[in-house]
């Protein structure tokens, strides 16, 4: 008999190093593949994944754009519980591909449809820790046509129902019940990906990898022409008080009203925090 | 909860394993961990190499220059792949009092051709090599994995390690402790005598970053050429030393303090490191270098008299997890001991392996005797003792510098006076009894000779 099909349930990492040095006069970026890995976001993503795959009763696939180096990644997603993984090489690593949300996940989702099947839900951290657009899922949503449900904090699955929480300005949140297929971003927040046990720890040690050529069909980026960017000068007409002293206030702005910064003067730990949560809840946020 | 490792951790009792996991588990993917592992793995003997950092050498914290030579054996060819900053092609020897300093200067431009000497290498890049040759061979490397205990049978016989991972237990034939320095697994094991406070020193060390090119210049070296300075009397009074090593594009610069001294001084280790790097000597070499590290770490200088027992049930030590990092004043070598202690290790325990027979674990205190490992400790087993002395510590730099300067003070119209008068009058003035300093010249030529 066939096996019922499983809901897929895909965790998306990038591979970054965290800690790239960036020569401050060439702004060349120096990276050290053995330091690089998933972000917090991504590690919080992943377990997301593994939690709801095993609530649906579905299979979870950690998939990653990246060269080989990564597998390491991919590795210790086996460990912590991965039904399978995927590494979507990209040949053209050359510059001319431009490394863009766009893409990105064009290549993502040719590589997921096509070894793995439709997914029901794919998660991945709500930005890269290089990058830092947060392009990446919302550009996969509209590859893949589905819902999109971005940076949030909380995610549940119960009875074929997905909820999340969202965070929004001053302190408020939104909460969300997504319609599958959805593609969600997380924040790196409430929930730490476990750490792996010592027996898949060491059979992800010699796992085989699969890896598929990701077809990147982007348009090399050409360049025209090669100047500074220069804006375009704004007129600003002058202040129109006669008195040079007036008119320098006005420029500057020097009496008008401010709230004063909140100066916190105390050295005792209690009331510092005290003072820091009124300020907080003064502004909205509690 | 997360069993962790400490000092107050002991070993765990089990059943004696039906099928053990591995023939052998090496603790520590250091270099004495990797060159266990790569002599098991080679012999066909299943090994797995717990690592508590992501990766090899990302936890690892030393001076800055191995010597190749005991790699011959262990990888043939390793100079032309292995992971290199610069060759040292110039070595010294600087005595520091004061704003004064005496340097003894040496150079070969065949220590910077093959076969070579001793190189600078980052421990990131180097450890990661050597471990990487333990994988090709066939080891089983674990990262980010701490092993916590030791697994004991009722007899007493180590038969595997806990792990900080849920379902954490591994079992092997053999263990191999290269935990390094402070190894909590040898002292699980009951192989250390007592206290090793008194025999572990504090290693700090400031990475500077440089152009390649102002190095060059001012270390008088070009290309892969590197300089090895080694200093004694910049510690403002704690027992300890001080170095200087020369990377393609940054210099390590730092201190070994002596853990009672230093904790008896009240003093921040980078408080003396910055006034080392404060000396007229000093300065003019690291000016305007950005720091792009920090880091401190322990070493076990106490040598020979102060090593654990090397064997026990089912169990060997390598490394600096069994005291074999050679502190010896003009000598800092750890990482050549601890790969050869551990090929060592990895050839009793796949001997035993091979035969069935554990007895011949014992085998390893042989092979160490007559080779470099326990032969050098051996014969420098007094040297930390001296080195760390008060009067060499303290009294012998102020010594030199003063007969140095008496020496070269042209004090005309008044005649030359002659050298054994000024090695007189330089001991009077530091405090120096000429017996004591024919007994220490005997003891360092014991130790030394
Ligand atoms: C400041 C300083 C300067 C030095 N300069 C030099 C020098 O210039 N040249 C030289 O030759 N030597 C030098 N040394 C000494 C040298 O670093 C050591 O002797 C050498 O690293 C010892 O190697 P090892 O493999 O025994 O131990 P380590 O290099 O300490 O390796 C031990 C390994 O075990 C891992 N580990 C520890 N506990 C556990 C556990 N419970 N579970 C899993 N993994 C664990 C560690 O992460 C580490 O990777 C210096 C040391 C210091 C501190």
């Amino acid at each position: 008999m066939a096996e019922p099909l499983r809901p897929l349930v895909v965790a998306l990492l990038r591979w970054t190093d965290a800690r790239a040095r960036i020569d401050p006069l060439s702004g060349e970026v120096e990276t050290d593949p053995r330091g690089a890995g998933p972000s917090e976001a991504d590690r919080c993503a992943l377990e997301h994944a593994l939690r709801i795959a095993e609530a649906a009763a579905g299979r979870c696939v950690a998939v990653t754009l990246a060269p080989e180096p990564a597998e390491e990644l991919l590795r210790d997603a086996l460990a912590c519980g991965a039904d399978a993984v995927l590494r979507v090489d990209v040949p053209s690593w050359d510059s001319r591909v431009p490394d863009s949300g766009a893409t990105t996940a064009r290549a993502l989702a040719h590589a997921i449809r096509t070894e793995l099947g439709e997914p029901s839900l794919v998660l991945t951290g709500d930005h890269s820790a290089d990058r830092g657009t947060g392009s990446t899922p919302a550009f996969l949503a509209a590859e893949l046509g589905c819902a999109q449900a971005l940076g949030l904090v909380e995610l549940s699955y119960a009875d074929g129902e997905l909820l999340a929480l969202r965070r929004l300005d001053r302190g408020r949140r939104e909460r969300l019940a997504v319609p599958l297929p959805a593609v969600c971003s997380v924040e790196p927040a409430g929930l730490r990906l476990r750490r792996a046990a010592l027996p898949s720890t060491l059979a992800a040690r010699t796992a085989t990898i699969p890896v598929v050529t990701g077809s990147v069909a982007a348009e090399p980026v050409t360049a025209h022409a090669a100047r500074p960017f220069r804006p375009r000068a704004k007129e600003l007409p002058p202040p129109p008080e006669a008195d040079p002293r007036l008119r320098l206030l006005r420029l500057t702005g020097a009496h008008e009203h401010r709230e004063p910064p909140r100066v916190v003067v105390t050295d005792d730990p209690a009331e510092a925090a005290d003072e820091l949560l009124e300020y907080l809840r003064g502004k909205g946020y509690l | 909860m997360r069993d962790r490792a400490g000092p107050a951790s002991s070993a765990v009792t089990v059943a004696e394993p039906e099928r053990p996991q591995f023939d052998a588990i090496v603790v520590g993917a250091g270099p004495a961990g990797s060159a266990a592992a790569l002599e098991l793995a080679r012999a066909g003997h299943s090994v797995a190499l717990l690592e508590r950092g992501p990766f090899p050498g990302s936890k690892n914290v030393y001076g800055g220059v191995v010597y190749g030579r005991i790699l011959d054996e262990l990888i043939p060819g390793w100079y032309d792949e292995m992971p290199v900053q610069r060759w040292v092609t110039r070595r010294q020897t600087m005595l520091l009092d004061g704003e004064r300093s005496m340097t003894v200067d040496f150079r070969s431009q065949s220590w910077g051709r093959a076969p070579y000497n001793g190189a600078t290498t980052y421990r990131a890049e180097f450890d990661d090599w050597l471990a990487g040759h333990a994988q090709k061979a066939g080891a089983v490397l674990v990262p980010s994995t701490v092993a916590t205990r030791l697994l004991r049978t009722e007899r007493g016989r180590i038969v595997g390690v806990r792990t900080d991972r849920p379902d954490g237990d591994l079992t092997a034939k053999v263990v191999i402790a290269c935990d390094g320095v402070n190894s909590f697994l040898a002292k699980q094991a009951g192989l250390f005598p007592g206290d090793q406070a008194a025999h572990t020193t504090l290693g700090v060390k400031e990475t500077l970053a440089l152009p390649a090119r102002t190095i060059d210049e001012r270390f008088g070296v070009s290309g892969h050429e590197g300089v090895d300075i080694e200093m004694l009397g910049c510690t403002q009074g704690i027992p300890g030393g001080g170095f200087l090593y020369t990377n393609s594009d940054t210099l390590s610069v730092g201190l070994v303090l002596g853990l009672q001294g230093l904790a008896k001084s009240g003093k921040r280790p980078e408080e003396v490191l910055a006034e080392l790097k404060r000396h007229p000597s000093i300065q003019p070499l690291v000016r305007g270098a950005e720091l792009v590290e920090y880091s401190a770490h322990l070493i076990p200088e106490g040598g020979y008299d102060t090593m654990p027992q090397l064997v026990g049930d089912g169990l060997l030590v390598a490394g600096d997890a069994a005291a074999m990092c050679l502190a010896a004043g003009i000598w800092l070598e750890g990482v050549n001991f601890a790969m050869g202690s551990g090929m060592y290790a990895g050839r009793a325990a796949s001997k035993a392996l091979s035969s069935g027979d554990l007895g011949a674990l014992r085998e390893y205190r042989g092979l160490l005797e007559s080779s470099f490992v326990l032969a050098d400790h051996k014969k420098l087993r007094k040297a930390p003792e001296l080195v760390l002395s008060e009067r060499v510590q303290q009294r012998y730099p102020g010594l030199v510098c003063d007969l140095v300067e008496l020496m070269f003070t042209v004090e005309n119209p008044k005649p030359k006076p002659g050298v054994r008068k000024l090695l007189r009058a330089s001991a009077k003035r530091n405090g120096v009894k000429m017996r004591e300093l024919a007994r220490d010249a005997l003891t360092g030529l014991r130790s030394f000779g």
